[in-house]
């Protein structure tokens, strides 16, 4: 039996909303407890894996909201010149805590040059992104931005394993190559993807690159913006 | 790592007053612990708007971190229209929004004021610092450009920012965007568009798009600035601004109903804007969609509530067309109307009591109310006490007159209305705009929906006339003239038309004898009329006929 008049994309979309303010709550209590039982908290396992969880789930709805909005086609690209070293900096503090708590070691490599990209939907691939290498890196992430080919080349490095064979690609992905059986849906890099492709300049638009190497000698996600 | 990014030997913190704006203690407790150990140390805290304004009043405040959502009341965007507007925050201090949302959807809100940054919760001691330390950077960096702004001192900030560029090039979007609107304000035009095209040349961004149109209004070029704002709007569907701007082009270029379109469609996107309800709501006034005005002024009003732009006129245009729409309608709707446009003004008058005239002003709109439903001794007796205040008042605004004026002819007092109305010109004949008017009311003193019977009829016959078909045409106007007997375009109309029937049957003088009579039903016509000329040639040519 169907109900013709329940839209349940919007009220999926309105859940989604609910829940992504919740856990933002949430994660504002983390920090704070992290803050107040420093000691005891920072090297606590059980305490990190429920932040990262936490992240990871906050990063998932962001996504999936934005992805809603791509399907209503109310998304569009709003963007502006950013100084790059800056926004690096500034979305790798909010990881900060987390990396300190699991041992991780950070740093940023970055030209200093202005880019041309929308900062809030930048900001959920980035968290994204790194979110991903804090769960596959061994104990180092190192973000990177250069100009190369007329593109700003944005990068997330780790020294895990790398992406496996079959997830190293150059271009966009469509949502048919979304696999939901596999448990691994790579809804991450399609948002990531369909950000990049909301980024055009002229006949140019932007893509991700998958591959491994790069200066951790891991995984290497890259986001290239006209 | 890159080495810019190092700390000051001096703490950028320190120096700063901060102000800290949440309805939540923990969050303001846990924010302050934040700040310090950032190395703040003047942090005041507050819970609701009122303190904050009040606390911004009496000092000196750098950074606000205000959150939105503050419960009942006012939210942290009406908190930053009251400051900006009432210019308690200098541009150089930092108004950062805190939210759980995505910041676009709270820009779509804003018409005017933009917060200098969203900070998105959860937010952590690590991120604030980075954040708000630029931001102080940047605050600090551009002081003395902002400083002049303060001042009003528009060209020295203009050659501040010149300096500026080349040096600074971390801030060039915040430098080119200021220097476009400084070069705006003291209107070189020229140099605007330079700075707007310079951008463009490297770069196609919204902003720049929407200053160059901005700047091709102003010169004028119409039709040039509202072809770039459709195309901006279509690459960029969620950006009210240009809904805004493409509306006035279009009002330029004499096309309001499309403008109000445009801004319907914003309205959808956006009901947050007051400013933007308001101006569709005199747009639809102004186009005779009386339905649609409504449902804006009552927008308006509603959004009013905790804003700074709330006024008196908002609730008077609400209960004004809400009056025009249940004059003469006793059915359910109607009388439901008539109903709210009588809240609406108790309301008002409440809200507004400082205001000396608010009682005259809502006992006029009233008094019409209970006469376009039939009920004439309310209405009398309501007219019989403006009568009175009004001969007290020393000088009659033009806007009481001309809506006393409306009263006057709709309870049946038409030489007066007349009268007052003359009276109007003679002290307003320097204003085009209420001449306008005054001329309008005295040609159409009717409802809105015979006013419109009236119009209909009015092209009814100018469609038959330029088919030349007379009879039907001389008939169309006659019908028009018996709903507006006044009109001076419809009276010179039917005259014209007559004129052509008689240089056809030369044989009927009855003709003439009814252009002579409908001639002279304009015989108090003022000079300054918009169809004074038009009125004096066909006299000439009547005489010429006649002698």
């Amino acid at each position: 039996m169907t109900d013709p008049t329940i839209d349940f994309s919007m009220v999926l979309a309105s859940a989604v909303h609910d829940m992504k303010n919740s856990l933002g709550m949430l994660l504002n209590s983390l920090d704070e407890l992290r803050n107040e039982h420093e000691h005891t908290l920072a090297g606590s396992n059980k305490f990190n894996m429920l932040q990262y969880e936490a992240e990871r789930m906050h990063n998932d709805l962001v996504q999936l909201l934005g992805i809603y909005r791509l399907g209503e086609d109310n998304l569009s690209a709003h963007i502006d010149e950013h100084f790059v070293p800056d926004f690096l900096a500034d979305h790798l503090a909010r990881h900060t805590p987390l990396l300190e708590g699991l041992g991780i070691e950070y740093s940023i490599a970055a030209d200093d040059i202005n880019g041309f990209f929308d900062e809030d939907l930048l900001t959920g691939v980035l968290n994204n992104t790194i979110n991903n290498a804090i769960r596959y890196t061994k104990s180092r992430i190192r973000l990177t931005a250069r100009e190369q080919d007329g593109y700003l080349v944005i990068g997330v490095e780790d020294d895990g394993n790398g992406y496996p064979e079959s997830m190293q690609h150059t271009g966009t992905l469509s949502f048919k190559a979304l696999d939901f059986q596999s448990g691994s849906t790579s809804l991450g890099l399609f948002f990531a993807s369909s950000v990049a492709r909301l980024h055009s300049e002229g006949n140019r638009s932007g893509s991700i690159k998958l591959h491994n190497g790069g200066a951790l000698d891991g995984g290497v996600f890259e986001i290239w913006l006209p | 790592m890159n080495q810019s990014d190092r700390k000051d030997a001096v703490n950028p913190f320190g120096k700063l007053h901060f102000l800290i704006v949440d309805d939540f203690e923990n969050f303001r407790l846990s924010m302050r612990q934040m700040l310090r150990s950032c190395g703040a140390d003047k942090i005041e805290l507050v819970g609701h708007a009122t303190p904050a304004i009040q606390y911004c009043t009496y000092n000196h405040v750098d950074v606000v971190l205000c959150d939105f959502n503050l419960g009942e009341g006012k939210n942290g965007q009406h908190i930053l229209e009251e400051l900006r507007h009432k210019k308690l925050l200098k541009r150089s201090a930092l108004f950062l929004m805190v939210t759980a949302e995505t910041s676009k959807e709270m820009v779509m809100g804003a018409r005017e004021y933009q917060p200098d940054a969203y900070l998105t919760k959860p937010i952590n001691r690590a991120m604030l610092e980075k954040r708000l330390g630029s931001l102080i950077g940047q605050r600090n960096a551009l002081l003395p450009i902002t400083r002049e702004i303060d001042q009003e001192n528009y060209p020295e900030a203009i050659s501040q920012c010149l300096q500026a560029i080349p040096k600074q090039p971390r801030y060039k979007t915040w430098l080119m965007k200021t220097l476009g609107e400084l070069y705006f304000i003291v209107g070189d035009m020229a140099h605007a568009q330079k700075v707007y095209d310079d951008v463009l040349n490297q770069r196609e961004l919204s902003w720049a798009s929407l200053g160059r149109c901005k700047v091709l209004l102003a010169n004028r070029n119409f039709d040039q600035a509202v072809e770039g704002l459709k195309t901006l709007i279509e690459r960029h569907p969620d950006y009210m601004e240009a809904y805004d701007l493409l509306a006035e082009g279009l009002e330029k270029q004499g096309k309001p109903v499309q403008a109000q379109q445009v801004l319907q469609k914003a309205a959808e996107h956006s009901p947050n804007a007051l400013l933007r309800h308001k101006h569709l709501a005199e747009l639809a006034g102004a186009n005779q969609d009386i339905d649609t005005a409504s449902q804006a002024w009552r927008q308006t009003v509603s959004l009013g509530t905790y804003s700074i732009h709330d006024n008196a006129d908002h609730y008077l245009s609400l209960a004004q067309s809400l009056s025009d729409l249940s004059e003469g309608d006793l059915e359910e709707e109607g009388t439901e109307r008539a109903a709210e446009a009588l809240n609406v003004l108790s309301k008002m008058e409440k809200r507004f009591s400082d205001d000396e005239t608010i009682s005259l002003k809502s006992r006029i709109v009233q008094s019409r109310v209970h006469s376009g439903q039939g009920r004439q001794r309310e209405a009398e007796k309501i007219l019989a006490s403006v009568e009175n205040d009004i001969k007290e008042l020393e000088e009659m605004p033009a806007d009481l007159g001309l809506d006393y004026a409306k009263t006057l002819f709709r309870t049946g007092r038409e030489p007066q209305a007349k009268e007052l109305l003359g009276k109007l010109a003679a002290r307003y004949d320097d204003n085009a705009d209420v001449l306008q008017k005054i001329e309008s009311l005295l040609d159409e003193p009717v409802g809105f929906r015979q006013k419109l019977e009236a119009r209909g009829f009015n092209r009814d016959g100018i469609k038959a006339f330029e088919a030349g078909n007379l009879e039907e045409a001389v008939s169309a106007f006659d019908r028009a003239l018996s709903i507006v007997p006044d009109h001076a375009a419809l009276n010179l109309n039917l005259v014209q038309v007559l004129m052509k029937q008689f240089e056809q049957q030369p044989g009927n003088r009855a003709l003439l004898t009814t252009c002579q009579q409908r001639l002279e039903r304009l015989n108090h016509l003022p000079e300054q009329h918009r169809q004074y000329r038009r009125y004096q040639a066909l006299i000439r040519k009547i005489k010429g006929l006649t002698a």
